[in-house]
Order: structure tokens, then C-alpha cells, then sequence
């Protein structure tokens, strides 16, 4: 009789009311396909360079993170004479003769304001036998109070650092467990370092000051009497502040208390550091909510248009018992949908071109030395899942005053309008 | 149910100054009647069916059907009272285009979360095979003529089961198969059914299948 079967009546009727005007809100946007594409790629180009900039600023801001934490010196204390380099200095002292006795350093943490002080030794030498006389820098550190080299500490045995071990800067090629002949002293490579970007810190040889002392005779017959390789002696020390403390009230009291000693302190660069990134990443931050403002604005305008063309239809789903948040509930599903989808090819463009980043400024960054460190993936899948919810979120918030505008009109009125 | 209406007012604003398309209509149906509305263009026919009908509000006066006055009724109690309690047939092709003709017909129910759902599904079939329309259950209305789609709304029209029928123009740009089929259709509703149905029309020959024929001319009630 009826062209039709119970099991389709089953099924839909199961659907809902919601249901059913979100389909008819989806199959309005495929009604206008050039109009629904325009608007798709609108909203994709605004959720892609939101999304794009939101993970690029939150790798920077992490990698800039990790940078401060590795550069973790905010003070360097050296022998007045001696030279430094701003940069280096923040990770390690520039390889001088010059030296302080250990006994200022035991006093440095007394100072108030003083969290941590780090001794270093550094001795440069092209007499230690290793690889045809290369010159290298060896870096003593104590492990117990060091914050500079164990953190860049990138490979490494499955065990603590003891006597005997030397540990490689970034650049240097020896592998892991190889055993060095340094002044005729076997060492082991326990680790290797990270990329730091400071040419000292890249290629030198660290060991700890036990392992250095154990070599000093043998180091003192082949290179002669030089300051550094006398008993007690440091060529600097780096230094944490505590918190809430300020370097010119740590360099006054360093200045007051260890005569002969010169405070490098690394913060101004810090500073104009973090207060740059914090420019740009709050400049970045308005740029995209004024985009998402405007997104909303411009939204808002084009589902004007299109409420205005369906006022006919609206107006007939009202005279046949639609209530108003009906209406408006299928005006913003048809907008969040759309948005949404919008929002959901922006994201997968901006992965896109972040794996353009990554082919090309990442690798530059890299090999220039500077870490960058990609989000992780569930942060970054936490910032699509954010940027399409927003993207569609932003759709409904511009739909949303035509709609409740519309939805406020007579039936009557609506149905006598020009559809 | 008795439809009645007391001193009905419609004004319109508009850009040359207030137009009064109603002015001040007393009007009583009795349940079971089958009334036509006529008039010339303009006239104020169709602004008094949508008062009626609780599409537009009186800018005085009020309407009773049943026992409610329906203009009291929120918004929301309105759209329900709409909803179960009277049906709409336009002049102009109504159905949604998005959705097939059954869905369209079954649509005043599903908007209803009292009605059994099921069951709308099952007499939306009945009305569509009774209207000759068994065939198009799953056409959009782009499929079928427009007097297919006439009767197609009217079953929508009929699908709660109302007990006041509204129709503007309901055979207007038909041909005279269609406007016949659509004549005896609600002839026979109303006397089956005992449906009350008002029709606004240009069309003689269904206002002569009327119980009564009111005329309206600039706004109220012919002599």
C-alpha cells in the first residue's frame, strides 16, 4: 500500500526534533554550496592562523622555557682581571689562567639573596695528548651544587657520573661508554651534551673537580705551574638568586665581601629577553582575539543575510508550533556546524604549514644552535580541539543576534517576507 | 470548537504613517463550520486570518477558540497552542525543501515531545496515500508539482489532528483538477471530521461549497 517500511518509520522517529532541524540546518549550508565554501574558507583561514600562532607562540614560549632554565646562571663571579663573554658566562666561565681561591666560593652561599654557587675550573690545553694535541677546553664542576651543565645533559650512561668519567659538549663526536686518553689518564664518555650554542660549553671536556684532582699532578708535569691547576683554586662560580632577590642587592654584598672578585650578571639580556617575548606573545595574543572579534563581526553580517533569505521558512516553522529557542537553536547549530567544519580545515591547514615551519625555520634555528621545542602532541591537540570548539563557538556568537532578532519577528510577519 | 473574535484591530506601521488593515471585526464560528473569507486584494482578509490564527498580534481586540483566549497565551504556550490545535494551508509552496515530503508532513508532531512520534510517522502515511501522494513519501518538494505540494501541506495541516483548519488562498495557481481535488477535500473533512475550517479565497466556486461566506472590505465585515 504505502511505499514504505516499518522499520524506516522505526528509525526515524527515534531521531529527535534536534536532530531532525540540525539536519535541515546542515542541509541549508549545502543548499549554497559557492556561499558555504566562501564562508568554510574564511573561517579556516582565521582558526589556521590562530591555530598556527597559538602552537608556534607556545613552542617558543616553552623552548624559551627550557632556554632560561639551561642558561640557569643569573650571576657569574670570576677574578676581576678576567674576560667574559655575556653569553657564555651564563653557562660557563671564559677559559682564563686567572683564579679565585675556593675558599671565597664556600662563602658565597652565606650571602643573602644567594640560592646556589656553582664552582667551575676551566683550563684550556693543547698538551693533553688527546687527538694529535687539539686544544681543548676541560671544565671541572661539582655535581652537587651544579646547574649549568647537568641540565643540557642529553645521553648518558644508565648510572650516576663518578671518578673517571668525562662528559662531551654538544658538538663533539665521541660516543657514548668510549673510553679518551686525556694527559694519559683513561676516561670514560659517561654523557653528552646538548646543543647550547656556546662554543665553549660545546666543545669542551667536563669532569668532576674529584676526577680533576686525581689528574692534576700529571696535568701540572706536562703543562707546567699554571694557576688553574693549583690545589683549591676555581675560575669562577655561577650563581642562582633566590627568589624575590634582585642582583644589584647580591652584587653590592658580593662586591663588599670578596675584594678581588668582578660579578658578571647576565640579567640585563634576560631581561630585554623575556620582556621582548612577552611583547610578542601578548601582541600575538590580541592580534588573534581581534581576529576572532572581527571573525565574529563578519559572521555575524553573513548569517544576517542568510536569516534575512529564510525569514519564509523560519516563519512557517513557527506557525506550525516551533518555539522561539528552537529557532535560534537551529540558526547557531547551522553557524557552529559551519564554523565548525571551518575551524576543523584550519587546524588541518596549520599542521600543514607548521610542517612547513619545521622543514625549513626549525632546521635553521637548529643548526644555528638555538633549541626549538615542538608542543607536545596532546597540547597541542588540546589547541585544535580549543580552536575549533572557539572557531564554532565564535560562529553561534555571530549568528546568534540575527537569530534571536529573527526569532523575536511575528509569524506572520516573517512569512510575508521576500524569501 | 467555536471560534470567536471581539473588535479586532490590525495596524501596520509603515513609512507614509499607520495603515489599519483590520478595523475592529466581531466574528463568531461555531465548531464544525466550514466559513469562507473573501474579498478583494487588500482588503484585510489575510491579516484577520493570521490574528486568528495566532500569527499576528491584534493591535486590539481578542480571540477566543475554545474557551482560551489565545493572545493571553505566552509565547511558548502560543506556539503550542498552534501547534496542536490548528493547522495552516498557505497560497505559496510551504514545505521545507530540505526535507523529504514525509519528514515534512510528520514535522508539526515531531515539534510536539507529548506526541507519540510512531505514530505521527504511521498517519502521515495515511493522509499522504488518502491525498494520492503514497509514491512521493521520500521526494523533496523540488520533486513534485505544486499541487502535489498543496496536499502534501494540507497533510501536514492535518497531522495533530486540529481542530481548527486555516487556509489563505488554497487553490490559488492550481489548475482545476488540483483546485477541485482540494475543494472536495475539505468539504469532506468538514463533514467527516466535523473540522472547523475558515479559507480566505478569490476562488467562487469553493466559496459556494461554504456553510457561510463572510466578506471583508477595507478592514471589516461586508454588510
Amino acid at each position: 500500500m504505502y511505499a514504505v517500511d516499518a522499520g524506516e518509520i522505526g528509525c526515524r522517529s527515534r531521531l529527535g526534533v534536534g536532530f531532525l532541524l540540525a539536519s535541515v540546518a546542515l542541509q541549508n549550508l549545502g543548499r549554497r554550496e559557492a556561499r558555504t565554501l566562501l564562508l568554510l574558507a574564511a573561517v579556516a583561514i582565521c582558526s589556521g592562523a590562530v591555530f598556527t600562532g597559538a602552537v608556534l607562540m607556545r613552542s617558543i614560549e616553552s623552548s624559551m622555557a627550557v632556554g632560561f632554565t639551561r642558561l640557569g646562571a643569573d650571576m657569574l663571579i670570576v677574578p676581576s682581571g678576567a674576560l667574559t663573554n655575556i653569553t657564555a658566562a651564563l653557562l660557563t666561565a671564559e677559559p682564563t689562567d686567572l683564579t679565585l681561591d675556593d675558599s671565597v666560593l664556600a662563602n658565597l652561599e652565606a650571602i643573602k639573596g644567594v640560592q646556589k654557587a656553582a664552582p667551575q675550573l676551566v683550563f684550556r690545553t693543547d698538551a693533553s695528548g688527546y687527538r694529535g694535541g687539539e686544544t681543548i677546553d676541560v671544565i671541572a664542576f661539582d655535581p652537587a651544587h651544579d646547574f649549568t651543565v647537568q641540565p643540557w645533559l642529553d645521553q648518558h650512561l644508565g648510572r650516576p657520573i663518578r671518578k673517571g668519567d668525562v662528559i662531551v659538549g654538544g658538538r663533539r663526536d665521541e660516543a657514548l661508554g668510549a673510553e679518551l686518553l686525556l694527559f694519559g689518564w683513561p676516561l670514560a664518555v659517561y654523557g653528552k651534551l646538548g646543543k647550547t650554542g656556546v662554543g665553549t660549553h660545546e666543545r669542551a671536556l667536563f669532569m668532576t673537580f674529584e676526577t680533576l684532582s686525581e689528574m692534576r699532578l700529571t696535568m701540572q708535569q706536562i703543562c707546567g705551574a699554571r694557576a688553574p691547576l693549583e690545589p683549591n683554586k676555581v675560575s669562577g662560580a655561577l650563581l642562582e638568586l633566590a627568589p624575590g632577590a634582585t642582583t644589584q642587592q647580591v652584587r653590592f654584598a658580593i662586591l663588599a665581601n670578596f675584594p678581588g672578585v668582578k660579578v658578571v650578571s647576565g640579567e640585563s639580556m634576560l631581561t630585554s629577553i623575556r620582556q621582548g617575548l612577552g611583547a610578542l606573545l601578548n601582541g600575538a595574543l590580541a592580534l588573534m582575539a581581534i581576529m576572532f572579534v572581527s571573525a565574529a563581526l563578519m559572521l555575524s553580517v553573513l548569517f544576517s543575510a542568510i536569516i534575512a533569505e529564510r525569514k519564509r521558512e523560519l516563519g512557517l516553522l513557527r506557525a506550525i508550533g516551533a518555539r522561539r529557542r528552537q529557532i535560534i537553536g537551529m540558526l547557531l547549530t547551522e553557524a557552529g556546524l559551519a564554523t565548525a567544519i571551518g575551524g576543523l580545515v584550519g587546524v588541518v591547514l596549520g599542521l600543514f604549514l607548521m610542517r612547513v615551519y619545521e622543514h625549513s625555520l626549525v632546521y635553521y634555528l637548529d643548526g644555528m644552535g638555538i633549541p626549538f621545542v615542538w608542543l607536545n602532541g596532546w597540547t597541542t591537540g588540546l589547541i585544535a580541539v580549543l580552536c575549533v570548539v572557539l572557531t564554532s563557538l565564535t560562529g553561534a556568537a555571530g549568528a546568534l543576534y540575527p537569530a534571536w532578532r529573527a526569532s523575536a519577528l511575528e509569524p506572520y510577519a516573517l512569512i510575508r517576507s521576500e524569501g | 470548537m467555536t471560534l470567536s473574535c471581539v473588535d479586532l484591530v490590525k495596524t501596520y506601521a509603515a513609512e507614509r504613517g499607520a495603515i489599519e488593515a483590520v478595523r475592529g471585526i466581531d466574528l463568531e464560528v461555531q465548531a464544525g463550520e466550514f466559513t469562507s473569507i473573501v474579498g478583494r486584494s487588500g482588503s484585510g482578509k489575510s491579516s484577520f486570518l493570521a490574528m486568528i490564527g495566532g500569527l499576528s498580534r491584534p493591535s486590539r481586540g481578542s480571540v477566543r477558540i475554545g474557551d482560551i483566549d489565545i493572545w493571553a497565551l505566552s509565547d511558548d504556550r502560543l506556539a503550542d497552542f498552534r501547534n496542536r490545535r490548528i493547522g495552516f494551508v498557505y497560497q505559496f509552496a510551504s514545505l521545507l525543501p530540505t526535507l523529504r515530503i514525509i519528514d515534512n508532513v510528520v514535522l508539526p508532531a515531531r515539534l510536539d515531545p507529548e506526541r507519540d512520534v510512531a505514530a505521527a510517522f504511521r498517519r502521515g502515511c495515511e493522509l499522504l496515500d488518502q491525498l494520492g501522494l503514497s509514491d512521493y513519501l521520500y521526494a523533496y518538494p523540488s520533486e513534485i508539482s505544486s499541487g502535489e505540494q498543496r496536499r502534501a501541506v494540507i497533510a501536514r495541516a492535518l497531522i495533530n489532528e486540529p481542530a481548527l483548519l486555516l487556509a489563505d488562498e488554497p487553490t490559488s495557481d492550481l489548475d482545476e483538477v488540483s483546485e477541485t481535488q482540494i475543494v472536495d477535500w475539505f468539504r469532506g473533512l468538514n463533514r467527516e471530521r466535523a473540522l472547523t475550517l475558515i479559507v480566505v479565497t478569490h476562488n467562487l466556486r469553493l466559496a459556494e461549497q461554504t456553510d457561510r461566506v463572510i466578506h471583508i472590505s477595507d478592514g471589516r465585515l461586508a454588510a
